[in-house]
């Protein structure tokens, strides 16, 4: 009873650890500029005054969050979209090549990007494409590795009797993959998805160096360029930081049980 | 079966495998071999070459990395790095296995408290950084104002050289130790039931229980996140940019911000990329090394 007590007020403690900084971030977002300075960080600011946002929004941020919202849409699509595929390729066929490629992809699990951002950088530059949506988005939208591999050993644990007998019945690769392979591989799909999510809307150095225009700023970029731009304004900066980090904690919300449950599954070898 | 099938329902030949596989591999096939593998060749190539904005690239064999071995700024962003993943690793492994300890039992509730302490994980690490930077502002900010309840003149956290390091890595293990707890709560629960109740009968002791079963049980688990912290906090960058901007002075320079600042704040191509095939050594080392230890122990426990 006693050790349930001391569990309980540990978790407690460590809870309110881990998301005191979003209070924070909450309150003072919703702070005037004289609020900031007559009340303590973890008080409110009565009344709640949305002075912050409407100077956010003035400056453009509108723009950065439909950027980062379509960006983040087409980077994920691609890559799930574009892993499917290699992963059943993986899984299901046999060709010539087919386990020393797979070993290929997986070692570029070993190079770390920021290592890769010049060579991007300067290809995309003789392709044309720095400072436009196509350079943000090619480098990752082609499919990651990770995700690959973590659907491939999805795929390779459904038995392959579903398929044969879709394909007896005249069905194609395309058709078993979308209609049996798929409905049944929905948990690695939230999985690949969320990691995939995350990643594309954090990004932050590759947007750094690959746009420049304003049209073309990420939130991730408009708001670490704040700091300069703005200068030491915290309601602002808290604004913008509310409304970068608030999606990703509405999708956790709703998501919870399936992320909690799918991450785990992704460190299993 | 004794008459040939039907041309549509025929087994595919094996021509045609290849062809449907090479087919759905195309577009991965681009970006991996493209956008990941050609980059690391074109580093290793462009290190040879001197080539800063506008001008020629021009051959100069191994001059970088002379310039290299005597450039103290890239040492000391190495030391400084090392710095930020030695207090990162053993801080978040530690912490997540503590936490992971904490959650594995049964308790009501216990998944809403799995679930918020994971959630810092996802938390846009620019924004973080301006969050933290926030809370650790000498005048204004949370913990000072905190600290000066119980009458404490709390530092200036970010502009000391001592203590900005420290600062910037206790974000990352705030970050990431719920995250990582997830890791070792599966490992965990992974461990049969009967060798986690086996030695309680014995009367062990519950830490030596850890030490001698659970411990090395997760074995797997411990790899995976070590491996995968090192690999993560030698890339540290978003977090620094915005909270230290690699200061005060050089004291939270790491090498990836060495490297930005080489590549596109001097358009130093060449050197930069130097400096990355430098970075990219030291985490393989780094990797390879962990792989080697956890095999060596592995084999020699087995044999033993």
């Amino acid at each position: 009873m006693r050790l349930r007590i001391v569990t309980y007020a540990v978790l407690v403690a460590g809870c309110l650890f881990a998301i005191f900084p979003y209070f924070l971030t909450l309150l003072t977002a919703f702070k005037g500029p004289g609020q900031l300075s007559e009340t303590m960080p973890w008080e409110p600011g009565l009344p709640p005054s949305t002075a912050a946002f409407h100077r956010l929004f003035a400056s453009g941020f509108g723009g950065y969050l439909v950027n980062t919202a379509l960006v983040t849409a087409g980077i994920t699509l691609g890559q799930v979209v574009f892993a499917i595929l290699a992963a059943y390729a993986f899984a299901r066929l046999s060709f010539p090549g087919r386990d020393a490629l797979f070993w290929v992809y997986l070692s570029t699990l070993m190079v770390p990007p920021v290592v890769t951002m010049i060579p991007l950088y300067l290809m995309m530059q003789k392709l044309g494409l720095v400072d436009t949506w196509a350079g943000l988005m090619l480098p990752t939208m082609l499919g990651t590795p990770y995700a690959i591999f973590l659907l491939r050993q999805f795929f390779r644990g459904i038995p392959v009797d579903l398929e044969d007998a879709a394909r007896i019945d005249g069905a194609g690769r395309f058709r078993t993959l979308v209609s049996i392979v798929l409905p049944l591989s929905k948990p690695i799909l939230v999985t690949v998805t969320t990691l995939a999510v995350v990643a594309n809307w954090n990004s932050f150095l590759w947007p750094l160096i690959i746009t420049s225009s304003e049209d073309k700023r990420l939130l991730s970029v408009g708001i670490a360029l704040f700091k300069g731009e703005i200068g030491v304004d915290y309601n602002a900066v808290m604004a913008g930081s509310l409304i970068a980090l608030a999606p990703l904690l509405v999708l956790f919300v709703v998501f919870q049980r399936f992320i909690v449950r799918s991450v785990a599954v992704t460190g299993l070898k | 079966m004794l008459r040939p099938a039907p041309r549509r329902t025929r087994r595919i030949g094996r021509g045609r495998q290849t062809a449907v596989a090479y087919a759905l591999l195309a577009p991965s096939l681009v970006g991996v071999l493209g956008f990941l593998l050609a980059p690391v060749v074109i580093v290793l190539v462009l290190s040879l070459f001197d080539w800063k904005l506008l001008s020629t690239p021009e051959f100069i064999g191994l001059a970088n990395y002379r310039k290299l071995f005597t450039d103290s700024d890239v040492w000391h962003s190495l030391l400084v790095t090392l710095y930020y993943v030695v207090i990162c690793v053993p801080g978040t492994t530690i912490l997540s296995l503590l936490l992971a300890l904490l959650v594995d039992r049964k308790l009501r509730g216990m998944k809403y408290f799995r679930a918020l302490l994971v959630i810092p994980w996802m938390a846009t690490p620019v924004a973080l950084g301006l969050v933290w930077s926030w809370i650790f502002d000498p005048g204004r900010g949370a913990l000072n104002q905190f600290l000066g309840l119980f009458g404490i003149h709390g530092p200036a956290w970010l502009s000391s050289p001592v203590l900005a390091m420290p600062s910037v890595a206790a974000v990352h293990i705030w970050q990431f130790a719920g995250y990582n707890m997830l890791f070792f709560l599966a490992g965990l629960q992974n461990i049969p039931r009967s060798l986690r109740e086996a030695s309680s009968l014995d009367g062990a002791s519950p830490v030596a229980h850890f030490f001698t079963i659970t411990l090395p049980l997760l074995r797997p688990t411990m790899l995976f996140v070590l491996i995968t912290n090192v690999i993560g906090s030698f890339q540290a960058f978003d977090t620094i940019f915005v909270m230290t901007e690699g200061g005060p002075g050089d004291s939270t320079e790491v090498t990836t911000y060495l490297i930005y600042d080489e590549a596109f704040k001097k358009f130093d191509f060449g050197y930069a990329s130097t400096i990355s095939v430098l970075l990219f050594a030291v985490v393989l080392v780094a990797t390879i090394s962990q792989f080697v230890y956890f095999e060596r122990r592995t084999t020699y426990e087995v044999s033993g």
